[in-house]
């Protein structure tokens, strides 16, 4: 069972707009990976009627045996800015291997964006679309908490198109697709733009973090006596707790968190001063890497229209744009 | 910037498919799809000849990489058309060697996109034959089985919401080079006359089934020897099949063919005719025979007369057309007459007779023609 139907595909509305923002800032057509989660959802609505509550199950399984419905979240994403980058002109998958390198993400599914064409797969998008999807080594288990044997393969297809014609206004088009290896085709699906805000707080039910921030095991020392009998099992976990405690102090600049305890009664207010210059130091950091990146991004940039231009005086663009 | 227009590899590789290819394959819509170079064009839509009808797909480059292969998005009604469709086995992703125009593209073969093309069309064709052949029909099931074996043979499922179901075969008829009949033959592609059969994809239980629409469709270049429109099409009797319906068409179409072109040598001798009467022809048609212009004078009223000979001829008399060479419109175009078939004529005459006799009734009209053209000219 790895053709599970999607009930929609959810994407939030920052990682849409920076989706959107690299696509249409890209000088040619672009194509990329979508990495996310699927989680099963519950049914929307309940009812205590069982006849009423038959029927719903019956039109939630519509189209399946199983009667979870899935949701696919689409939390990030890579374009690599160049055609080809993991499919060949046959739209072939090119090392699968490659594509789990990204191990923290599970690869969902992919985008293709060409401006001004149809928002209709083409021969290429439906070959890769089946090429990833029928890969076995790419499939990933759906955390839906029961031990089921549901899998999900990458199945989830964005295209992004621009209007035919030149208009003034810049619209972006749009088109959600999953892939059924059972029938070999495209069906059509939803696109949940999860916004923010109170009225889309029950959107985010479905979100689980994807930070790669690591869980910092760094309790504070001496408060919590461990038993000595799950010592030296824990030993390899306490060294690892003590190296992220190493760096947490290296950030810190010698305010444990121990020393919070301060914050509170006397020596308070001469305390706080010295946690605020802490902080404006880190601010100060944060903004001096900004700048680096900044001017990093900025020799990117420079480097890619470079190439472009080269690319374009090999296959004689230059030629024919000079007249 | 220079006027749009597309990059080297990418103009040479289409001007190869429309010029060079024999698949007479037409570009209707040209675009760009660049950021960059909003002038450089690497899209377009080809219309390619299937089945008597056109199929358009779109072709995609890519402008800031030119050197990669095109992608295709083929028509909104074929979505489930996938060639090249490369299955992984099972247990990991294996290539398999498929050998096709897109798996080693070389940009700077002119002939990649014309071959690429053709193989597309190639399985196109064999997926609306198994599409066809999937048909709850049992007639149509029975004919797609004889008549599966003709070489040439294309067919057509159309399917919509509103339009009913129907089974579209474009069967090459006759068996002859009509290239080679005609004497110092212009086309460069081979004629063909097709006949087109469309059955209604009918419910299984009904036991009245409808004759198949049928029509004949030549290539438009042929139309200048034989006009098919004029092609009596046999009957078709209840219960028939194409293959019983088609020997009886081909032999008489055979025939008529042979008939046509025989009528060359006809139109001929008419032309060489018009010589001793109106002195040689300023301009004429040597290879149909179907146009002759003489110079006519009548007094110092000098006009051209342009005769357009029907392929029915002698049976039809040719159409006459007066062209002034004194009188001018506003313009600065010659006046003209409208087209005269009006005038004596009999197909049993003598072709020395009929010039003659054409040459009597111009005498009389060059009066009226003389009169018209100075009105017209007053006019202005």
């Amino acid at each position: 069972m790895d053709d599970l139907p999607l009930q929609k595909i959810a994407i939030s509305g920052p990682t849409l707009s920076s989706l959107l923002q690299r696509v249409s800032s890209s000088p040619a057509d672009a194509d990329g990976l979508l990495f996310g989660h699927v989680l099963p959802v519950a049914p929307a609505s309940l009812s205590d009627d069982p006849s009423s509550a038959a029927a719903a199950a019956a039109a939630s399984a519509s189209g399946s045996s199983d009667s979870t419905a899935l949701v696919a979240t689409v939390t990030s994403f890579l374009c690599p800015g160049c055609p080809l980058s993991f499919f060949d002109s046959l739209g072939r998958v090119l090392s699968p291997a490659l594509l789990l390198r990204h191990s923290q993400h599970r690869l969902i599914g992919w985008f293709s964006s060409r401006r001004r064409s149809r928002l209709q797969p083409s021969m290429r998008e439906f070959n890769i679309a089946a090429s990833l999807s029928s890969d076995p080594s790419l499939s990933f288990p759906i955390d839906d908490g029961a031990a089921s044997s549901n899998g999900f393969s990458p199945r989830v297809f964005l295209l992004f198109s621009t209007p035919p014609l030149d208009s003034a206004i810049h619209t972006h088009e749009y088109r959600a697709f999953q892939f059924r290896t059972a029938t070999d085709t495209f069906e059509p699906r939803s696109v949940d733009v999860v916004n923010i805000g109170p009225g889309f707080r029950g959107h985010y039910g479905n979100f689980s973090p994807n930070s790669s921030f690591p869980w910092l095991a760094c309790d504070l020392r001496g408060s919590s006596m461990m038993q000595e009998d799950s010592k030296e099992e824990r030993l390899s976990e306490m060294r690892q707790a003590a190296k992220y405690q190493n760096e947490i102090d290296l950030i810190a600049e010698g305010f444990p968190v121990a020393k919070l305890s301060r914050l509170v009664g006397s020596e308070a207010s001469n305390y706080t001063a010295g946690l605020e210059e802490m902080y404006e130091k880190m601010l100060t950091k944060v903004d001096s890497l900004a700048r680096l990146v900044e001017a990093g991004s900025a020799q990117v940039v420079e480097m890619e229209q470079h190439n472009s231009k080269l690319r374009a005086e090999v296959a004689g663009i230059k030629r024919v744009v000079d007249g | 910037m220079a006027s749009d227009c597309f990059p080297p590899f990418i103009a040479a590789q289409l001007n190869y498919l429309v010029h060079q290819s024999a698949l007479g394959v037409k570009v209707e819509n040209v675009w760009s799809g660049s950021k960059s170079y909003p002038g450089v064009l690497d899209r377009f839509t080809l219309l390619i000849p299937y089945c008597l009808d056109y199929i358009k797909w779109d072709v995609l480059y890519n402008a800031e990489f030119p050197l990669c292969a095109p992608d295709v998005i083929f028509g909104p009604e074929d979505e489930h058309f996938h060639p090249f469709r490369s299955r992984s086995k099972e247990g990991g992703n294996v290539m398999q060697g498929a050998k096709n125009s897109l798996s080693d593209w070389n940009h700077k073969d002119p002939s990649r996109l014309s071959a690429l093309i053709q193989e597309l069309r190639d399985e196109y064709m064999a997926y609306q034959r198994r599409r066809a052949g999937e048909v709850d029909d049992d007639r149509l099931t029975f004919e797609i089985s004889t008549i599966m074996s003709r070489e040439g043979i294309e067919m057509h499922m159309s399917s919509g919401l509103e339009k009913p179901q129907e089974v579209k075969f474009a069967v090459p008829l006759v068996d002859i080079n009509i290239n080679k009949m005609v004497r110092g033959c212009p086309w460069r592609y081979l004629q063909k006359i097709h006949l087109q059969v469309v059955y209604p994809v009918g419910k299984k239980y009904v036991s009245a089934a409808s004759a198949p629409r049928l029509k004949l469709v030549c290539t438009p270049e042929l139309k200048a020897l034989f006009s098919v429109d004029e092609v009596k099409l046999p009957s078709w009797v209840d219960g028939m099949c194409m293959a019983e319906y088609l020997p009886h068409l081909e032999e008489s179409l055979q025939g008529q063919i042979m008939e046509a072109v025989a009528l060359i040598d006809t139109r001929r001798h008419f032309i060489e005719a018009l010589a001793p009467v109106f002195g040689r022809p300023v301009e004429a048609d040597p290879v149909f025979c179907r146009k002759a212009t003489v110079l006519v004078a009548s007094g110092i009223f000098t006009f051209l007369v342009h005769l357009f000979i029907p392929t029915q001829f002698p049976r039809q008399q040719p159409a006459l057309m007066l062209q002034s060479s004194q009188h001018f419109n506003s313009q600065g175009a010659p006046i003209k007459s409208l087209l005269l078939t009006d005038y004596p004529w009999s197909p049993r005459w003598e072709v020395s007779q009929m010039a003659e006799r054409i040459l009597e009734f111009l005498v009389d009209e060059s009066l009226n023609f003389k009169r018209y053209c100075n009105e017209a000219q007053l006019q202005t």
